[in-house]
């Protein structure tokens, strides 16, 4: 049987950790305000739709790792860097109460979801 | 005197009514699919975020013996290298489609997921999980109706 | 919740108790399966059952009680949660028998530090990520679609369903924990807990407290009750 990715490079080191210097320079710093793309979700995403052409703020830069939509068919050749993001509840929601403007939403995604603003 | 409880299950049935245009003609032409209509039905059905619903009552559940063995034989697939979670999530939260992800119960699909990548990844062949189907459902008549002991 | 009419269609209705279980054949018709074909031994199997045994909230409960006695144990829990955890007995690479962190789980906890004017809630939109290593296993709540689609939009509204209401210069941050993260909440410690042990306030650092649904009391050590929707066969053990 051909094994997935984990069994041999994640064993003792865990994952995220294995993909560690893989995904090369980091496009993105913590402050950066971005644009989620709206990229074709055919087949897979786990870049929601409800954050898609919003802007946001970088907040962390949180671990490297393949992307969702290719580890879903266990291909790990490409890492990229996965960043959380800050949005504001009322730039997500046009019927988002303004007496609560302060509230906001964290979320994680990774590089190629991102476009600087 | 109103029986109460059959008020309640009336509320709860009109509430699951939903109003449906008969679309006449299944598999469209294509110039009747606009942009919209294609992200719709190609979407990845477990992108649920900001879709409305309703208030319900938040329940806790028992786990079915079934429910726990499921979720880790999951694991062990994975563990044993099968595959790897993000592959199992795709299989069982997107690919199952619309209908499947509303319809069937949580563990129904992590289950369906199970058999369904054996038989994709070759592991065991379709007749071969028919025939250990029936096997199981043949046992459990004899058992007096029991899968478990 | 049962009735007796069998053409009835909603999902109320209670199974004919005389059939058998789609669900239970098929689970043990793929567990024989995968034995059979040697893609895991029985023996894998119940070391799974296991170390799921050893799972649930009291971990993540002595994390924020601990991080409220100790300034430098709550700044390691913000700057590395996974060895924050190996003070509580979680190790998320090696406590578990595939010796790369559960496959579902990953090894990148996240403490998300409530403040007085910053209020953390947990969601899994996408499916039901939860960080079961140090919390145990995911309510089923959590699990629904409809928890999933509502929290990220209408936080205030499911908030106040779970019996919190925060006053509107708090800001409200939702976790939308999808991807590898797994967030825990570490709320801001209550009122009327001064001088206590680590014991005692990790008592009352329920597992809702930590998902962000709910808020320690002085007075409350267990979730407030809800309804158990029972199963046909429970797992016991």
């Amino acid at each position: 049987m051909i094994k997935s990715h984990h069994v041999e490079k994640a064993t003792g080191v865990g994952d995220p950790q294995c993909f560690k210097g893989e995904a090369g320079a980091a496009k993105f710093k913590v402050g950066d305000r971005v644009r989620i793309r709206n990229l074709p979700d055919i087949f897979y995403t786990r870049s929601q739709m409800y954050l898609r052409e919003a802007e946001a703020v970088v907040v962390k830069l949180v671990y490297e790792s393949p992307p969702a939509e290719d580890e879903a068919w266990d291909n790990t050749d490409s890492p990229e860097w996965f960043y959380s993001l800050l949005f504001k509840q009322t730039d997500l929601w046009p019927d988002y109460p303004q007496k609560f403007s302060g509230d906001t939403l964290e979320t994680e995604l990774s590089e190629r979801w991102l476009e600087a603003v | 005197m109103a029986n109460r409880e059959n008020i309640m299950r009336h509320l709860n049935i009109v509430g699951q009514l939903q109003p449906a245009l008969h679309q006449p003609q299944h598999a469209p032409y294509p110039d009747q699919i606009d942009n919209a209509h294609w992200r719709a039905y190609t979407r990845a059905s477990h992108d649920v975020g900001g879709e409305a619903d309703v208030p319900i009552t938040w329940e806790e559940k028992e786990e079915e013996i079934w429910e726990h063995n499921t979720f880790v034989t999951c694991e062990v697939l994975a563990w044993r290298g099968m595959w790897n979670a993000e592959e199992r999530r795709r299989r069982q939260n997107v690919d199952v489609g619309q209908t499947i992800y509303l319809g069937l119960p949580y563990y129904g699909r992590w289950l369906m997921t199970i058999a369904m990548g054996l038989v994709d990844k070759q592991h065991v062949k379709l007749t071969e999980l028919i025939d250990k189907i029936e096997e199981v459902k043949q046992r459990a008549k004899e058992n007096g109706g029991k899968v478990y002991d | 919740m049962s009735n007796s009419d069998n053409h009835d269609h909603d999902h109320t209705a209670a199974p004919m108790v005389e059939e058998i279980s789609d669900f239970e054949v098929l689970e043990v018709a793929v567990r024989e399966l995968c034995i059979e074909k040697g893609i895991f031994t029985q023996d894998d199997h119940n070391q799974w059952t296991e170390y799921m045994h050893t799972l649930g909230p009291l971990p993540a409960g002595r994390l924020v009680a601990k991080a409220w006695l100790d300034d430098d144990y709550k700044q390691l829990c913000i700057d590395d949660p996974v060895k924050a955890s190996l003070e509580v007995g979680v190790d998320w690479v090696n406590s578990m028998p595939s010796k790369f962190g559960t496959p579902s789980d990953y090894c990148n906890p996240r403490i998300l530090v409530d403040e007085p004017k910053v209020k953390h809630v947990v969601v899994c939109t996408l499916c039901s990520c939860y960080p079961r290593p140090i919390l145990g296993q995911s309510p089923e709540w959590y699990r629904t679609p409809n928890y999933r689609r509502r929290m990220v939009r209408w936080p205030r509204q499911v908030l106040s369903e779970f019996g919190l209401q925060l006053p509107e210069d708090v800001e409200i941050r939702v976790a939308d924990s999808n991807q590898k993260t797994r967030y825990v909440v570490m709320p801001t410690r209550p009122e009327g807990t001064d001088g206590w042990s680590e014991d005692q306030l990790a008592e009352i650092v329920t597992r809702d407290c930590l998902i962000g649904v709910a808020m320690p009391r002085a007075d409350r050590k267990v979730d407030d009750k809800r309804h158990v929707h029972k199963a046909i066969h429970p797992y016991g053990h």
